[in-house]
């Protein structure tokens, strides 16, 4: 009877190994918070890990899993928020530089902007000099 | 063939294939992710050592399962912490 007991523990913890590895992989990196939403689904595979642990007689490592598997979800998950989550913390990552206007040489950004825009006046006043621009795409 | 020999196996194919979509997680764009990803695939190799020193009666493999999964945790928190930085 343990017998049976044990390999439907460990079929039911392979059925959900499978489907979080499909989950894992599936979800598109263009989803919104797919970082957290990868986190989550790694929880159920610990869960199944643990059911497969209960099934082969392991229950002090299935109960030591139980206990530390959040600890490491947890600690992933607060370390992506707070270096790496451009979506969700914006204002907090963006880092405000001091501006120099009067600086002879180097120009902020918004002022070069400005200045290289259609509908810029100093463009229009004085068409002698042509500005060109490089984009800088930075990616993440 | 016995059921529960065969559930075992069942098993170690679903974490091979979990392993294999824990590399294609770690390779996305942010560090988090491959963090993730290894402690999976830590944890995978951890449960097929366990089942199988299960199927050949190797009592060891046990005991390296289970270091496996304690330093791996330990080294995901330690280096979840060093990501994250220090609170200000």
């Amino acid at each position: 009877m343990i017998k049976y007991i044990s390999s439907a523990l460990l079929i039911i913890s392979a059925f959900l190994i499978i489907v979080s590895a499909i989950g894992l992989i599936s979800i598109s990196k263009d989803t919104k918070n797919a970082v957290y939403a990868r986190i989550h689904i790694v929880g159920i595979f610990d869960i199944a890990c643990i059911i497969a642990m209960i099934g082969l007689g392991q229950y002090l490592l299935a109960g030591i899993y139980f206990i530390i598997a959040p600890f490491a979800a947890h600690a992933i998950a607060n370390a992506y928020w707070k270096k790496e989550d451009r979506e969700n913390n914006l204002e907090e990552i963006t880092v405000e530089q001091e501006v120099d206007y009067n600086h002879p040489f180097i120009h902020p950004k918004d002022k070069m902007q400005a200045f290289e825009s259609e509908d810029s006046e100093k463009l229009k006043a004085d068409d002698r000099f042509s500005v060109t621009t490089l984009e800088i795409y930075e990616g993440e | 063939m016995d059921i529960l020999f065969i559930s075992k196996y069942i098993v170690v194919i679903a974490l091979i294939i979990m392993m294999l979509a824990a590399l294609r997680a770690s390779a996305y764009k942010s560090n988090s992710m491959g963090l993730l990803g290894s402690s999976v695939v830590v944890v995978a190799f951890a449960m097929v050592l366990l089942v199988g020193g299960d199927i050949y009666n190797l009592e060891f493999y046990k005991d390296i399962s289970l270091a496996l999964i304690f330093f791996g945790f330990i080294g995901t928190v330690a280096f979840a912490a060093v990501l994250g930085g220090n609170d200000e």
